[in-house]
């Protein structure tokens, strides 16, 4: 390993002259961002949302249930709502408070009590006011409810916790859970578009209407015929445009022409709509011929009441959900139709729905709303279900005992723990990657995309212009998932929402006039302003008003989230506007605000926030950063960096390698590597063992590894150490050499040096847990932990020699030595069916064998052994064993590079070759790996990682802006080494020098968690299936090896029929089965009266016995329970 | 005609020029000298309290990696002991016992604390670190070192360096041997040649019979 360079370069370390460019450098800044906010602030500030204000507008939403009982109807209301601290309910009823550890060890949901205030009321006056207690909300790790928020390292420390854990994950039953960012259409945003279909040309506009936990789409259609038509999801016939606006309470025509556009040639389109509506003359007229299509051949009454809530509740609810929103929803709905006309006739272009301005990241506070709305509601209607059956009693206590909080609970629980979100959407949530910290912090910033994996969606893979900054353009997943599963960029941060009523406010005051009070030339040529998709009025100059919003947003009037962008169509005649958006979930990112070719971040702050003077969101406050999101970005010129930085530039890139995301990041040297080698990387750093947690005494997952020397790389990225990455490394440093050795590292293969695993290098433990309780039946039974003994009547016994490593309390002792089928946790329990002994047992009831024992492919040494009790009273045993993993051949292992390989030889020092110092090389690649791959990027971290050796402190790699090789090969040159990274090497065998000189230096290599231990399998014989009497597949299951149709049609091409009946007859499922000659149906021996029957020919039959497949007889039967009669003709072999 | 000129002697380092000799004669004393000349180093742990954070295996490993002081002539390789014990005998075995626990704040367990019961077979260096104690862990254990080579494990090297390079002359080339401290490089150098002056009367004696 590393020791070896460092004793020999000794005295020959020399100083680097301190990097030449002190050159602009906002890292810092970056770095502050970053480190304050941490890798999980975009979960944690969504679910801090839902719990402050989520939570409580959707039970207000509800505000109350009507009980209509016999004799005085009352009502129950529903007011202030609290989330308590999280806590457990055990199974005597006693209540405390826990932590996630608790929560973890106990398989307990670490989740807050949620309650309500309720109030009676009777003919409006209040009777009894009272919390109650609804159900249990599951509480993000580290949230503003949970109890480490608060807590500093130490704290943290001392209840068992990593201080570095990043949070923003559920624990649930004690497994911990990950709400994925998901990718989603920018809410109450108007979409124009046009489709082809079969030469037909459809403009759509669309909307996404939403409100916290609910989601109507609207659809207006621009049809070949010029008529458009309105799609609500309430009604189930497309809508004529004017009948709606008309039920809208825009009576006349000059109302909804005018509500569109005051421009002739858009109001020329509306024609045919109107002719079209011809049959709705008055607002009234317009609700019925709604009323007739949603609910035809109801009572008139009825119809009209449905028509009116097809309205409030159907249309645009984000505009308000009573009559009196009906006048902005018209206004918008007008817009919203200008806009597809003003698209029809060319004047703008159709919207880009990938462009990331348009989408916006739900997580788990989103998630958990649409979730809560619907157990909420179901809740409510439960109340009052039972609450009109109980009848006339009343008051609080009836309430108190209506309400079951298992329907909120058992909601949430069940759809976090298996990511089924109803309505079709599943895999919501994840297990958190617990491989290695690298892998959960990729985890937590990971972005699903809801398109359908199985459709190609070409143009939502690509990677988009607007992701610069916001995705990371490397880290995505091979396959069916590329480009659709993405990745956080380091600088990405997500927005919150802003309240929109100050805003609005400012608007007004910068000049912008309502619908109403707009005169006719504003509304005629105006710029149109929207803010969270309400359109508030006209203003004369967008331009202006944007920039004045910016002014004041940089003085610190306006929340840095609040994002404003101009609009102006690149075609004569388009309407211009201004969108200001104030939504959550919007991709930012932070940029450096330029004034006359001058980043206003002078260096001197960057100084102080290094210093700690300053923090990032000071910054913000002095107007000299702002957070862009990437319709704003349409408005700015944004300079690379300090050098191309010119006077018409508005903004400066705060830092360039912070493009990529948490994986890619870690790459050095990137820009040099062939671009899908950086996506590799990114997909192999997450599997490479390391340090997950330093939690690992009491961690209890089910699969954990652990490197056991790791170390921080020597050529490291500034991502390294900002991600905490050097307490928490991945890999080893070894020494590499580039050379072939005897074939044994063909194909990518790699040789390793015996005595450097001697060392201890990629030496790694494997923890497995093994996990019983003790369940309690009805009827008293209950599950016992104890040695099963042979003689207490127990179905299942697996003989003794299994159950000799557990004591009397059924468990194994720590560090007792353990292998495959060794039982670990004894355990007996209750026969499943109590009927089942009372009639055959003589010997009264028996137990059954559950005993835990160690997979049969497993072994190692018990590490740990806990003991506990979960929420329903059970005990419960949780058994680590752990086995240590000594690299052999076989064994997978990958550079930063995307330049995977196995172990192909393990070779003695001796014979490996070494340089002149007496550097032996721990790994040799082969040179084959790189001129098709094009990873440069390895060769300098090569020639980076030797000069680190030399200088003994770590180089800098870091994407684009990293030390180059003109300054490596100058530290090489000084030190006495070949700036080209070769050195004269010998062959140890021979002792004989190699005829050209070799590549070797130090290269950062990681190992993966694929390894030969879990996978190595054979079989001679074993189980076979009992459908088919096959042997069954796989290695956990003993199973054999598939001699599959390939296969079999080499023996067929080589003529080998004995093989082949060998294989696939005899040592398969061969059977014999009698035939009658003369039905050709299956017969059967009759053991009582010994003798052969069929029982279609009875007495008459003529039996034979014939060897078939096993799989041939299930065959033949299965047809026959389809009506179909198989029949074999049978004859004497001549 | 065969020279053998010393460029540097120490304790720790060895560079001799060798004249007149076969390559892979000269080849063969650096490769035994890596993994043919004993040393001794703790194979057997036993341990009889562990509260660390680190598991028996890896401070067993941790333990034979040590180097230790060797001296040949008062020690057998297990295989060629008169003993013929499993356990050993005291002319086959040194134990060093360690018995450490971290009070009031944490204490780094190193080399150092090993007590041998042969005070010349003992770590070459005090400072080697084997583990951090935090308060009120403990660690207690008998070790069993024995003599062996590098060709069964990387902790029975004798060496940190061994090569062989060519110089500007044909026929002559310099070999190098830097020792880990269990034995002077000069004794290692010593040692190999005598290995291989054995295993070619082995070979001689068998060609005869
Ligand atoms: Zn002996």
């Amino acid at each position: 390993m590393l020791l070896l360079s460092l004793c020999s370069g000794g005295g020959l370390v020399k100083m680097q002259r301190a990097q030449t460019q002190t050159q602009y450098d906002a890292w810092p800044v970056l770095q502050d961002i970053l480190t304050r906010e941490g890798v999980a602030r975009q979960h944690l500030n969504s679910y801090n949302e839902f719990i402050q204000r989520g939570l409580q507008s959707i039970i207000d939403e509800i505000g109350s249930i009507d009980i209509e009982t016999v004799g005085t109807p009352y009502k129950v209301k529903f007011s202030k709502v609290k989330l308590k601290l999280p806590r457990v309910v055990e199974i005597d009823g006693s209540v405390s408070n826990i932590l996630p550890l608790e929560a973890r060890l106990r398989n307990l949901t670490y989740a807050s009590p949620i309650f309500v205030d309720m109030t009676v009321e009777e003919d409006g006056i209040v009777r009894e006011s009272q919390e109650q207690h609804i159900g249990d909300l599951p509480v993000m790790v580290k949230s503003d409810r949970c109890m480490l928020a608060t807590m500093n390292p130490q704290q943290l420390v001392e209840v068992g916790e990593d201080p570095k854990d990043p949070g923003g994950y559920f624990i649930i039953n004690g497994s911990e859970r990950v709400i994925v960012g998901l990718e989603d259409l920018s809410p109450n945003k108007i979409l124009v578009d046009y489709e082809k279909v079969g030469g037909v040309t459809n403009y759509k506009a669309k909307v996404y209407s939403s409100i916290v936990g609910y989601r109507a789409k609207l659809d207006i259609t621009l049809k070949q015929d010029e008529s458009i038509v309105v799609k609500l999801p309430s009604s189930p016939v497309d809508l004529p445009l004017v009948v709606v606006l008309r039920a809208l309470g825009l009576e006349t025509d000059k109302e909804i022409a005018q509500a569109v556009s005051l421009r002739p040639e858009i109001q020329d389109k509306l024609e045919v709509s109107f002719e079209k509506a011809s049959e709705a003359k008055t607002t009234k007229d317009a609700l019925m011929y709604i009323g007739n299509r949603v609910a035809h051949g109801m009572l008139d009454e009825f119809r009209l009441r449905r028509a009116e809530s097809v309205l409030d509740w159907g249309l645009l609810p984000h505009l308000g959900k009573t009559k009196d929103d009906r006048y902005d929803k018209a206004i918008f709905l007008g817009e919203a139709v200008n806009k597809l006309i003003e698209l029809r006739l060319g004047q703008i272009e159709s919207d880009d729905k990938d462009h990331y301005g348009n989408k916006v990241i739900k997580f788990a506070g989103q998630m958990i709303a649409d979730l809560f709305r619907t157990a909420f509601r179901n809740l409510a209607r439960d109340m009052k279900y039972q609450l009109e059956r109980t009848g006339q009693r009343r008051g609080l206590n009836v309430v108190g005992a209506a309400i079951r909080p298992g329907i909120i609970t058992d909601k949430l629980n069940n759809a976090i723990a298996t990511g089924n979100w109803g309505r079709g959407k599943v895999g919501v949530t994840q297990l958190l990657d617990r491989t290695n910290y690298l892998s959960t912090l990729s985890h937590l910033r990971r972005i699903q995309s809801p398109l359908s994996r199985s459709q190609p969606n070409f143009e939502a893979r690509d990677l988009h212009a607007t992701h610069f900054g916001r995705i990371c353009p490397s880290e995505t997943p091979e396959g069916s998932n590329c480009g659709l599963v993405k990745n956080l960029a380091l600088s990405a941060l997500i927005s919150v929402s802003v309240p929109s009523a100050q805003v609005v406010a400012k608007l007004y005051d910068l000049g912008v006039k309502p619908f109403k009070e707009a005169d006719e030339r504003m509304k005629l040529d105006g710029c149109r302003v929207f803010v969270e998709g309400r359109f508030v009025g006209f203003v004369k100059d967008g331009d202006a008003l944007a920039r004045s919003f910016r002014k004041l947003r940089r003085e610190g009037q306006i929340h840095p989230h609040a994002g404003v962008a101009f609009f102006d169509s690149p075609f004569e005649g388009g309407t211009k506007r201004v969108y200001i958006a104030t939504n959550s979930g919007r991709v930012l990112r932070p940029l450096i605000i330029c004034d006359s070719g001058r980043p206003t971040l002078a260096p001197d702050i960057i100084k102080r926030v290094e210093a700690g003077q300053l923090n990032w969101r000071d910054l913000v406050q002095m107007g000299v950063i702002e957070l862009i999101d990437a319709n704003e970005e349409e408005n700015s010129l944004i300079a690379i960096d300090f050098k191309h930085l010119n006077e018409k530039n508005t903004h400066l890139e705060m830092y360039p390698s912070a493009i990529l995301g948490i994986a890619a990041s870690i790459i050095p040297y990137p820009e040099h590597n062939q671009s899908p080698r950086n996506t590799y990387e990114s997909a192999m750093a997450k599997q490479s063992l390391g340090f997950p947690t330093p939690t690992y005494p009491f961690s209890t997952y089910v699969r954990e590894h652990l490197l056991v020397y790791p170390q921080p790389p020597m050529v490291k990225t500034r991502s390294t150490s900002l991600l905490s990455l050097d307490e928490r490394p991945t890999g080893q440093n070894a020494v590499v050499a580039v050379l072939s050795f005897e074939g044994y590292n063909i194909e990518d293969a790699i040789i390793f040096n015996k005595s450097a695993i001697d060392r201890g290098l990629a030496r790694s433990i494997f923890y497995r847990l093994y996990e019983a309780e003790a369940k309690q039946y009805l009827g008293g039974m209950k599950d016992t932990f104890e040695v099963p003994r042979p003689e207490a009547n127990i179905r299942g016994y697996r003989g003794e020699k299994y159950y000799r490593l557990i004591e009397s309390d059924g468990v194994v002792m720590h560090e007792a030595q353990v292998g495959g089928g060794d039982v670990i946790i004894g355990r007996t329990s209750p026969p499943r069916f109590m009927e089942e002994y009372k009639e055959f047992e003589v010997k009264g009831p028996y137990r059954r064998d559950t005993s835990v024992g160690v997979r049969a492919s497993e072994n190692g040494v018990v590490d740990a052994v806990f003991l506990t009790e979960n929420d329903e009273g059970g005990k419960m045993y949780k058994v680590r064993v752990r086995d240590m993993r000594v690299p052999e051949i076989g064994d997978k292992f990958a550079s930063r590079h995307g330049q995977k390989g196995v172990i192909g030889l393990v070779v003695n020092q001796e014979d490996m070759p070494y340089t002149e110092d007496g550097i032996v090389p721990d790994v040799i690649i082969n040179p084959h790996a790189f001129p098709s791959r094009m990873t440069a990027g390895q060769f300098l971290e090569s020639l980076a990682g030797k000069v680190s050796a030399i200088r003994g402190k770590p180089v800098d790699g870091t994407a684009f802006t990293g030390e180059g090789s003109e300054s490596l090969e100058q530290s090489l040159k000084e030190a006495g080494y070949s700036p080209t990274g070769r050195e004269v090497m010998y062959d140890g065998r021979t002792g004989r020098k190699f005829a050209a000189d070799i590549y070797i230096g130090v290269v950062f290599y990681q190992k993966l968690h694929h390894m030969v231990a879990d996978k190595i399998h054979a079989r001679a014989r074993g189980q076979v299936q009992m459908l088919t009497k096959q042997p069954t597949e796989g290695r956990a299951r003993g199973g054999g090896l598939r001699f599959g149709e390939m296969e079999r049609d080499c023996l067929i091409a080589y003529g080998a029929s004995m093989v082949l009946k060998d294989r696939l007859l005899d040592e398969a499922d061969k059977t014999e089965v009698h035939v009658c000659e003369k039905c050709g149906l299956i017969a059967y021996y009759d053991a009582k009266q010994r003798k052969y029957v069929c029982r279609v020919d009875g007495d008459n039959a003529r039996i034979s016995t014939i060897v078939i497949a096993y799989a041939f007889k299930l065959l033949l039967q299965e047809m026959m329970s389809l009506n179909i009669a198989p029949r074999l003709t049978v004859k004497d072999k001549v | 005609m065969v020279s053998i000129d010393v460029i540097e002697s120490s304790p720790s380092r060895l560079r001799v020029r060798l004249g007149g000799v076969d390559r892979a004669y000269a080849n063969a004393i650096r490769r035994i000298a890596i993994s043919e000349v004993p040393t001794m180093a703790i194979d057997d742990v036993v341990i009889l309290e562990n509260s660390s954070v680190m598991f028996d295996e890896l401070v067993s490993h941790r333990l034979g990696l040590i180097p230790l002081k060797t001296d040949l002539d008062r020690y057998n390789l297990p295989e060629d002991c008169d003993c013929k014990n499993a356990l050993g005998c005291p002319k086959c075995r040194v134990l060093l016992v360690l018995d450490a626990e971290a009070t009031d704040r944490i204490l780094t367990v190193s080399s150092g604390d090993l007590i041998s019961e042969d005070p010349e077979s003992k770590p070459v260096s005090d400072i080697i670190p084997i583990v951090k104690l935090a308060p009120g862990q403990k660690i207690k254990l008998e070790a069993y070192a024995r003599l062996g080579k590098g060709s069964e494990h990387a902790k029975w090297q004798p060496t940190s360096v061994s090569t062989l390079i060519e110089t500007a002359k044909p026929d002559e080339f310099e070999l190098c041997i830097e020792s880990v401290g269990s034995l002077s490089a000069p004794e290692i150098f010593a040692r190999a040649i005598q290995r291989i002056q054995q295993s070619l009367t082995e070979i001689a004696a068998q060609i005869k019979a």
